[in-house]
């Protein structure tokens, strides 16, 4: 019968080292996103079923719980896209014989376009939202 | 060789990892400053109605919701390992990407019946 060796390691392993809390830290990211992403989804469901539920959904937000996790989500939402922007460059290399870019453009191309989205998307809402101007 | 699930799993976390870094932080500043921003819901509705007419739109939502879904499954998936919290693959494999592939099959479903 096969004996695999069992690595012995102990279940705190990360809380000792800076490099694995932050490591933690940012794969914990993924769960405050998962429950605003579900929160959208109830938004979804509440438009579908008519004006007077997508009302009591926009009154959702504006509950102390709400607004607690979207303030969590989005200090998650911000270290997410600054690590993932960092670790692009290290993914995506493109070092072959016919096409070679350097990691650093590759870099400042995904910073570029993160800035351009988010801050993009925002004025948006504003553009489109801005009490004086339209809904 | 068994054949892994690995590829298709890896990109979709890669796929909603792209999608949150870029649009992720914009879109919850947005929905936080909808309650200062709409003084008429009827009026959102209606332009958010308008908007949802296309079905390109509607694509657009469902990858708003689908692809983080799954970026957020395989985080949590993986950091039950990194947890030391054991259980057979099938079921926690199950839990993660069967839910979000069932939850996202669900908001294909509401969006494109609307």
């Amino acid at each position: 019968m096969r004996k695999p060796w069992q690595p012995q390691q102990p279940r705190s392993w990360w809380l000792r080292n800076p490099a694995y809390r932050r490591y933690m830290l940012r794969e914990a990211t993924a769960l405050p996103l998962l429950l605003y992403t579900l929160l959208l989804l109830a938004g979804i469901v509440q438009f579908s079923r008519g004006e007077a539920a997508f009302a009591t959904w926009l009154s959702w937000l504006q509950t102390p719980a709400g607004l607690l996790l979207q303030g969590i989500a989005l200090a998650a939402a911000l270290l997410h896209a600054v690590t993932w922007v960092a670790l692009v460059p290290k993914i995506l290399v493109i070092d072959s014989d016919r096409l070679r870019i350097d990691p650093r453009h590759v870099l400042r191309a995904h910073q570029l376009g993160a800035l351009a989205g988010n801050l993009g998307l925002v004025g948006a809402t504003l553009w489109l939202l801005w009490p004086a101007g339209g809904a | 060789m068994r054949r892994s699930h690995e590829p298709i799993s890896w990109s979709l976390f890669g796929a909603g990892g792209m999608l949150l870094a870029f649009i992720g932080p914009g879109l919850i500043a947005s929905t936080l400053l909808l309650g200062w921003l709409v003084q008429d819901p009827q009026a959102l509705y209606a332009t958010l109605s308008s908007g949802l007419q296309h079905p390109l739109t509607r694509l657009a939502t469902l990858a708003v919701i689908a692809l983080p879904l799954y970026h957020t499954a395989h985080r949590l998936y993986h950091g039950l390992h990194d947890l030391h919290i054991k259980g057979p693959t099938w079921l926690l494999g199950g839990f993660f990407y069967g839910g979000a592939t069932a939850l996202s099959a669900l908001c294909a479903f509401w969006l494109f019946t609307l």
